[in-house]
C-alpha cells in the first residue's frame, strides 16, 4: 500500500482560557487521505472539524493553538516545519476555501488580482502569463467570459460565483489536496448543488484529494469516498461511504443520517438530536455523546470507548448500532 | 443594568486616574480663593523671578506674582471655557439633531446641511480671527457684564455642536422610525415622552464620551487664543497667558515660568482624555478608534 | 463615479458660500465700521459717506457679499483700506512660509503616526503596541505651542543644534530651509502622530481579522502581502482622518509661528486684527476654510476610490 498523501496523528488543539487552563477543542484525532481522495469530516459545531483542519492548515488564530499529535504530509511533520516552507506550501500543495464567500474575498481587489497574486505567490511567472493562468482557472470553476470578469470586484459576484472565484484561487496553482470548510452553508440552495457538483468534478479531472466538512451527512455522501464523523472534538466513526450509510455504527452517526428528511424515501417522523453538543471545558468523562445518547448506558458515561476497527470501518462506541 | 459597583469595577487605573484629576481640577477652579496661597495678582517688585522654595512653590512671574496662585486660578478659565463650550454644544448639538429627525422631510435637509457648513470650518483659525475682529474687550448683557471669554465659549461652542447633532440625529432618526415607537405613538405617548424615554437615553452614552473628550480640546483651544493675547485678558491669570508671557522666560533661564502652566494644561487634558476613554469603554467597547481631532 | 465627485464637489461649493457669509457677517459685526477705523474718530459724517461710497460699502449686505465672492473666485481679494496694499499680495507673501511648515509637519505626521500604527497592530503587546499607547496619551495632551517652547529650550538654547526661530525661504537653501522648519513642523506633527497612530492601529487590527486575511494566508500568500490585504481595507478611515487632520494642522500651525517667531500667515492674521484690516482677515480665514474644505472633499473622493463598492454605487 502507498503512503497517505496526508496522515493526522493524534491531533490536539487547545485554547488557553481566563484563569490559565487548557481547554482542549479537539482531543487526538486520526485519519488519513490518499492521494485523489475525497473525504468528508462531518460533525456539528463545535465538534472541532473546523478547528482541526486550520490546525493542518496553521492557521490557527490565537488563542487556539495545537497542543500535540503530527501532520504527515509528503513524509514531513508540518507541525514542526519552519513557516516559510508552511507558507510555500499553502495554496500550492494544499489549499483551503472557507465558508463565507462573501468576507473571504478581499472586497478592495478585483478578482483576477487575488487569483493572480496566489500563482504568483508560487510560480515565477509574468503578469501576463499569471493573468492568462487566472482566466484559465476562473473559466474552469465555471465562470463565463472569465478573461472579462477578471477585472470584477467580489461584490459585483453573485454568492455562488464568489464560492467560485474562491475555488479558483485555491485550485490555481493545481494543490494535490483541497480543504473545504463548509463551503456551501452560506450558500442557496440551488446554488449548494452547484458547488458540490464543481468540487466533484474538479477533484475527478485534476485529481485532486479532497477534505469536505460540514455537518450535513447526506450533502457530503454525494461526493465523498469516506466519511470521518466527530464529535466533542473526537473521531466516533470512520468508514467508506457507503458503509456509513448502510450500516452506521456509532448511534451519532446513526442519528445524524436519519435527521434530514429523504426526498425520495417513505416518510417518516422528523428525528432531531436531543439535547446539545457538550461545552468546551465540560466534556464528559467517558464518550462525549454519552449525555445525549439514547443507548447510553453506566459505563459510556465514565469510560471513554477505544476506537475499534470492524474491516474497513472504525467506530468508538461501548454499544455499536 | 449592571449595578453601581460592578459597573465601576469595570474601570481600569487608568480611568481612575483622569476621573481624580479631573476631580482636582475642577474642585481647584471652584475653590480657588480659598486654596490658593497668594493674591494672583498681587504684584511684588521684590518678589520678582524667585525660583520655587517654600514661600513660593512654584516661583515668581516677572512681576512678583505666585506662580501657583496663578496657575490655581487658570484653571477657572481654561475649564469654564472647555465645559462651557462642550455644553452649548450639546444643547445646540442636540436640538439640532432632534428637529432634523422629527422634522424630516425639507427641515431634515436644511438643518444637516448646515451641520455640515458648521462641521467644515476650521476651530481655531475662526476662534483666533473672529475674537480678534470682534474685539477683547467685556460683552454687556443687560446688567451684566460677561469677560472676553464668553465669546470663546459661544464660538467653540457652535462650531462643537456639530459632532452633538450628528450623534443625536443618527439614534433619533432610527427610533423614530422604529414599530416600537409607533406602538407607543397609537398608546397616547407624547412627543416629550418619546424624546425623554427613547431617544436621550440612547445617545446619552456617545453624548457623554464625545463631551468628554471634546473639554480637553476646549482647554487647549482656549490656552491657544490666550496665547496669542484674545483670550482672558491681563492681569487675570490664564495658562496660556503665562506661557506667552513665560517665552522670554527661554532664555534667560527661569525654567519654571514655561514648565508649570505647560503641565498644568498636559495634566488637565490627560485627565480628561483618559476619562473619556475610560467612560467610552465602559458605554461603547466596541468603537475603538477616537475620531475626534482638532 | 464621476457624477458622485461632481455632487460632494457642488455641496463643498454651497458651503464655502454659506461659510463663507457667516464669515462676513462677524467680521462686519465688529465695533466700528471700516470708514470710522480707516479716517479716525474725528472724521465728518459726509466723510464717512463718502467714504463708504467710493469704496461701495453703501450697497446691501448681500451685494457686497457677492462682490467679494466673486472678486475672490477672479484672484483679487481687494485692497486693504488701511495699508493700502493689495491683500493677494500679502496673502501670497506669507502662504509659502505657513505652507511649508504645514506640509512638513503633514508628511512627518502621516510618516510616523501611520508606521507606527502599522508596527503596533502587527505586534499586539509588542514595544510598538505600548509605546503607542503612551504616545496617544501624551501626544493628545501636550499642546504644540508648549512643546515649541520646551524644544527651542533644549535644542535652540542648550544644545544649540537649531536656530531658536525665524525663517529661511527654500531660496536660501534647502539646508538652512530645513533648519528653521524642523522645530516647529515637529511640534506641529506630535499630536497628529498620535491621532493618525491610533486610528491606523485601531482599523488595521480589525482588517487583519477578516475572513480574507485568512483566505489569503490559505493561499500562501507572503506575510507582507498579506498584511497588504488588510491595510487596503485598513486605510479608508486613515485617509479620512489625515486629510481632516491636514486642515486642521493649518489653525495650530498659527500659534507654533507665534512661538518661533515665524513670519508666515499668522503674523499676517494678527496684523490684521490689532489693524482691523477686514478684508486681509476675511481673505486670510476664507483661504484656510477653503483649504480646510478641500482636504475633506479630498478624503471623500480618495475614500471612494479606495473602497470599490462605494465606486461603483452610483
Amino acid at each position: 500500500m502507498s503512503a497517505p498523501l496526508l496522515s493526522i496523528e493524534g491531533l490536539r488543539v487547545g485554547f488557553r482560557n481566563a484563569s490559565g487552563g487548557l481547554v482542549e477543542a479537539v482531543r487526538g484525532i486520526d485519519f488519513s487521505v490518499e492521494p485523489g481522495e475525497a473525504v468528508g469530516v462531518v460533525g456539528e459545531s463545535g465538534s472541532g472539524k473546523s478547528l482541526s483542519m486550520l490546525a493542518v492548515m496553521r492557521l490557527l488564530g490565537s488563542p487556539a493553538r495545537t497542543t500535540g499529535g503530527r501532520v504527515m504530509f509528503d513524509g514531513r511533520d508540518l507541525l514542526s516545519i519552519d513557516e516559510a516552507r508552511m507558507r510555500a506550501i499553502r495554496g500550492r500543495d494544499i489549499a483551503m476555501v472557507f465558508q463565507d464567500p462573501q468576507s473571504s474575498l478581499n472586497p478592495a481587489l478585483t478578482i483576477g488580482r487575488q487569483i493572480t497574486d496566489v500563482v504568483r505567490a508560487h510560480r515565477r511567472v509574468s503578469g501576463t502569463e499569471a493573468r492568462r493562468i487566472a482566466a484559465e482557472t476562473l473559466e474552469r470553476v465555471g465562470i463565463r467570459d472569465a478573461g472579462k470578469r477578471l477585472d470584477a470586484y467580489p461584490h459585483e459576484f453573485s454568492g455562488g460565483m464568489r464560492q467560485r472565484a474562491l475555488i479558483a484561487m485555491a485550485i490555481a496553482c493545481r494543490p494535490r489536496l483541497l480543504i473545504a470548510d463548509e463551503p456551501t452553508t452560506a450558500l442557496d440552495v440551488t446554488v449548494q448543488a452547484q458547488i458540490v457538483d464543481l468540487i466533484a468534478e474538479l477533484r475527478r479531472d485534476l485529481g485532486i484529494a479532497v477534505i469536505f466538512i460540514s455537518h450535513n451527512l447526506q450533502l457530503v455522501a454525494e461526493i465523498v469516498d469516506r466519511v470521518v464523523v466527530m464529535y466533542g472534538g473526537k473521531v466516533v466513526e470512520d468508514g467508506p461511504v457507503e458503509a456509513i450509510e448502510r450500516e452506521p455504527r456509532h448511534p451519532y452517526t446513526g442519528l445524524l443520517q436519519a435527521c434530514v428528511p429523504s426526498l425520495t424515501g417513505p416518510v417518516g417522523p422528523l428525528v432531531t438530536i436531543e439535547g446539545s453538543p457538550p461545552r468546551l471545558g465540560r466534556m464528559p468523562q467517558g464518550c462525549p455523546f454519552s449525555p445525549r445518547c439514547p443507548r447510553a448506558e453506566s459505563r459510556c458515561e465514565t469510560q471513554m470507548p477505544p476506537l475499534v476497527v470492524d474491516f474497513d470501518q472504525r467506530f468508538a462506541c461501548w454499544r455499536p448500532l | 443594568m449592571r449595578d453601581l459597583a460592578s459597573t465601576l469595577r469595570l474601570i481600569d487605573w487608568t480611568g481612575w486616574l483622569g476621573a481624580g484629576i479631573v476631580v482636582i481640577m475642577v474642585c481647584a477652579a471652584i475653590f480657588a480663593p480659598l486654596i490658593a496661597p497668594y493674591d494672583p495678582v498681587a504684584l511684588s517688585i521684590e518678589d520678582r523671578l524667585l525660583p520655587p522654595d517654600m514661600v513660593h512653590w512654584l516661583g515668581t512671574d516677572q512681576a512678583g506674582r505666585d506662580v501657583l496662585s496663578r496657575i490655581i486660578f487658570g484653571a477657572r478659565a481654561s475649564l469654564a471655557v472647555g465645559i462651557g463650550a462642550v455644553v452649548i454644544g450639546a444643547l445646540i448639538g442636540v436640538s439640532a439633531g432632534l428637529f432634523a429627525a422629527y422634522k424630516g422631510g425639507l427641515g431634515d435637509q436644511i438643518v444637516m446641511r448646515i451641520v455640515d457648513g458648521v462641521a467644515s470650518i476650521p476651530l481655531l483659525v475662526w476662534a483666533i480671527a473672529i475674537v480678534g475682529i470682534l474685539g477683547v474687550g467685556p460683552v454687556r448683557v443687560g446688567p451684566l457684564m460677561l469677560p472676553n471669554e464668553i465669546k470663546i465659549v459661544l464660538l467653540v461652542g457652535v462650531l462643537f455642536s456639530p459632532v452633538f447633532a450628528r450623534v443625536t440625529y443618527a439614534v433619533a432618526s432610527r427610533v423614530v422610525g422604529a414599530d416600537y415607537v409607533r406602538a407607543r405613538w397609537l398608546q397616547g405617548a407624547t412627543h416629550w415622552d418619546i424624546v425623554t424615554g427613547d431617544i436621550l437615553p440612547n445617545c446619552l452614552s456617545p453624548i457623554i464620551v464625545q463631551g468628554t473628550l471634546l473639554v480637553a480640546i476646549g482647554i487647549v483651544v482656549e490656552a491657544s487664543v490666550s496665547f496669542v493675547g484674545l483670550g482672558v485678558q491681563p492681569p487675570q491669570a490664564s495658562w496660556g497667558s503665562m506661557l506667552s508671557d513665560a517665552r522670554s522666560a527661554i532664555y534667560s533661564g527661569e525654567w519654571w515660568l514655561p514648565v508649570f502652566p505647560g503641565l498644568a494644561i498636559s495634566i488637565t487634558v490627560i485627565g480628561f482624555n483618559l476619562l473619556g476613554d475610560a467612560v467610552r469603554e465602559l458605554f461603547d467597547p466596541r468603537s475603538e478608534a477616537r475620531t475626534l481631532v482638532a | 463615479m464621476l457624477r458622485l465627485v461632481a455632487g460632494r464637489i457642488v455641496s463643498s461649493l454651497g458651503t464655502l458660500l454659506f461659510v463663507g457669509f457667516a464669515l462676513f457677517a462677524l467680521t462686519r459685526a465688529g465695533p466700528g465700521s471700516p470708514a470710522r477705523i480707516v479716517l479716525g474718530a474725528d472724521a465728518t459724517a459726509a466723510q464717512l459717506a463718502q467714504f463708504e461710497q467710493a469704496n461701495g460699502l453703501d450697497r446691501a449686505f448681500l451685494t457686497q457679499y457677492g462682490a467679494w465672492l466673486s472678486d475672490i473666485l477672479r484672484g483679487d481679494f481687494g485692497r486693504s483700506f488701511v495699508t493700502g496694499r493689495d491683500v493677494g499680495t500679502e496673502i501670497v507673501n506669507s502662504l509659502p512660509v505657513t505652507l511649508s511648515i504645514v506640509l512638513f509637519a503633514f508628511a512627518i505626521a502621516l510618516v510616523f503616526g501611520v508606521g507606527i500604527g502599522i508596527a503596533a497592530a502587527l505586534r499586539p503587546g509588542g514595544v510598538f503596541d505600548r509605546g503607542a499607547r503612551l504616545l496617544s496619551v501624551l501626544g493628545l495632551s501636550v499642546p504644540a505651542f508648549w512643546l515649541g517652547i520646551v524644544l527651542i529650550r533644549f535644542i535652540a538654547v542648550d544644545l544649540r543644534w537649531l536656530p531658536p526661530g525665524g525663517y529661511a525661504p527654500l531660496s536660501a537653501g534647502l539646508s538652512a530651509h530645513l533648519q528653521t522648519i524642523l522645530m516647529p513642523s515637529v511640534s506641529l506633527a506630535v499630536y497628529y502622530i498620535a491621532v493618525l497612530a491610533r486610528m491606523t492601529q485601531a482599523s488595521l487590527q480589525e482588517t487583519l481579522r477578516g475572513d480574507y486575511v485568512r483566505t489569503a494566508r490559505a493561499m500562501g500568500l507572503s506575510s507582507p502581502r498579506v498584511v497588504a490585504y488588510a491595510l487596503i481595507n485598513a486605510l479608508p478611515p486613515v485617509v479620512n482622518l489625515a486629510a481632516l487632520s491636514f486642515g486642521y494642522m493649518f489653525g495650530w500651525a498659527l500659534i507654533i509661528e507665534q512661538v518661533f517667531n515665524v513670519p508666515g500667515l499668522s503674523r499676517a492674521l494678527l496684523n490684521a486684527i490689532s489693524q482691523r484690516d477686514f478684508l486681509l482677515l476675511q481673505g486670510i480665514v476664507f483661504l484656510f476654510t477653503v483649504i480646510f474644505v478641500l482636504a475633506n472633499l479630498t478624503a471623500d473622493i480618495v475614500n471612494r476610490v479606495l473602497d470599490p463598492r462605494q465606486r461603483v454605487a452610483a
